[in-house]
């Protein structure tokens, strides 16, 4: 036990900077993993994230946000409602918002089919852009809107596990969102995107009254010492995610 | 006879909150008025102080119509747990509206978060304005735990709460149960003075 803590002391923390987040990850996410950032639609799942990448560049680490869901005008209008949003942290490149439909438009792909050729073709620039702009924090919003112009069970798979390799391979902390129907406990649309995951954090809702409660719970996490209790929690423009014990009798 | 009564109220509460961490105050309805007075009286008296006062009763805007210097008062931070539901929110600096008196876990936050805003060497008062409320709007179990945690939170940070719960004719066992979690207990009663 004492070895396995003082393994855990050692290695690399990505903080969060969501405080009680990282309370529940014994210090912050270990530098390097992939984490499911999973839940509905309205969830949180892009508020997380940019909330993450944002504090990420405030302490200094550069950070790329690719979406394929919304574009980025859209992205930039809903986070501008956010205190911890700073839109000089986007003009000096130390948080960079790519659209992938974009890159996929450039490259000359279909952008709303992928062939095997063009799915690898999108994972090398991703690869390409994290290694020249030396990202420390790297989201993808979402994977299940990315898997979904793949054709078949096959090619997501193979997809996924290639993803799932360059992300090892790039050494930086990776948040995948995955789109869930609303009040299913399940982690994502195809089934295998949580196995090339190292963490999940699960953003659920609970009913209390008719007024629905956010939760959040962070389901798995390697090689950290995690907590496993279910949150409510908070989205405010002033606090941005907050996260407080859920009342047991709820 | 008026003055009397709220004078005498606001001394009792001070003197109280002074010598426990924790006070509940059980009065019935119709000295709901005199008692909010006292409190705020209190509060415009002490500018020093860093209060922050939950509403589940009235609404802020309300409350600040009939006690206009709450609206400037440096001192206290508004928390309303039910205008938004009834439409109502209209910014303001030193108030923070709930969705919904349900979310309790957010009222929580909210309630450390607005003490954060004071200055860290200032007495800090809770008042919570009521349990009894609460209790109309949640499960009576639920209200139980979000009150045992939010004592306990409270009393580790040095800041003192005030609970309201009005009587009514055979007050629920949950409100004695829950009030009875304070330091300290004052009962309002008409004949009072």
């Amino acid at each position: 036990m004492q070895k396995e803590e003082s393994v855990m002391a050692d290695k690399e923390l990505c903080v969060t900077g969501i405080e009680e987040l990282d309370i529940q990850l014994a210090g912050g996410i270990p530098t390097g993993s992939t984490v499911l950032v999973v839940g509905s639609s309205g969830s949180g799942k892009t508020t997380l994230c940019m909330q993450y990448l944002i504090n990420g560049a405030k302490q200094g680490e550069r950070g790329v946000f690719f979406t394929i869901t919304e574009p980025l005008f859209k992205l930039t209008k809903n986070m501008e409602g956010f205190d911890f949003y700073d839109k000089k942290l986007i003009e000096s490149g130390m948080v960079n918002l790519i659209d992938l439909r974009i890159i996929s438009e450039r490259l000359g792909l279909d952008t709303e089919k992928y062939t095997v050729d063009d799915a690898s073709a999108l994972l090398d620039i991703l690869r390409d852009i994290a290694d020249e702009l030396n990202v420390k924090r790297l989201i993808i919003d979402s994977i299940t809107a990315l898997c979904y112009r793949l054709q078949t069970p096959e090619l997501i798979r193979d997809f996924i596990f290639k993803l799932g390799s360059s992300l090892a391979a790039m050494k930086c902390t990776t948040l995948l969102t995955s789109e869930v129907p609303p009040r299913k406990f399940q982690y994502s649309q195809y089934g295998i995107e949580e196995f090339i995951s190292d963490g999940i954090f699960f953003l659920g809702d609970i009913e209390r009254k008719g007024d629905l409660i956010r939760t959040f719970q962070l389901v798995k996490m390697r090689g950290a010492n995690h907590s496993r209790i279910k949150s409510a929690m908070s989205i405010s423009s002033k606090n941005g995610i907050e996260l407080a014990p859920l009342l047991k009798s709820s | 006879m008026a003055n009397v009564l709220i004078d005498g109220l606001k001394e009792r509460i001070s003197n109280a909150i002074k010598m426990n961490q924790s006070i509940g105050v059980v009065l019935p309805g119709n000295n709901y008025s005199d008692l909010v007075q006292a409190i705020f009286e209190r509060i415009h008296s002490e500018p020093e102080e860093a209060w922050v006062y939950v509403t589940v009763t009235k609404p802020y805007e309300s409350l600040t119509r009939k006690f206009e210097y709450l609206s400037t008062d440096k001192n206290i931070k508004f928390i309303d747990c039910i205008s938004r539901a009834a439409g109502i929110s209209k910014e303001e600096s030193n108030v923070i509206y709930i969705e919904s008196p349900t979310m309790l876990e957010k009222l929580g936050l909210e309630i450390m978060n607005n003490f954060k805003e004071f200055d860290p060497n200032a007495n800090k008062f809770l008042v919570l304005d009521s349990l009894s409320n609460l209790i109309i709007y949640n499960d009576p179990e639920i209200v139980t735990e979000f009150f045992y945690h939010l004592i306990n939170k409270t009393r580790a940070r040095d800041i003192h709460t005030i609970s309201l719960a009005i009587e009514e004719e055979g007050m629920s066992q949950h409100i004695n149960r829950l009030i009875y979690l304070n330091d300290k207990i004052l009962k309002v009663r008409d004949s009072f003075i």
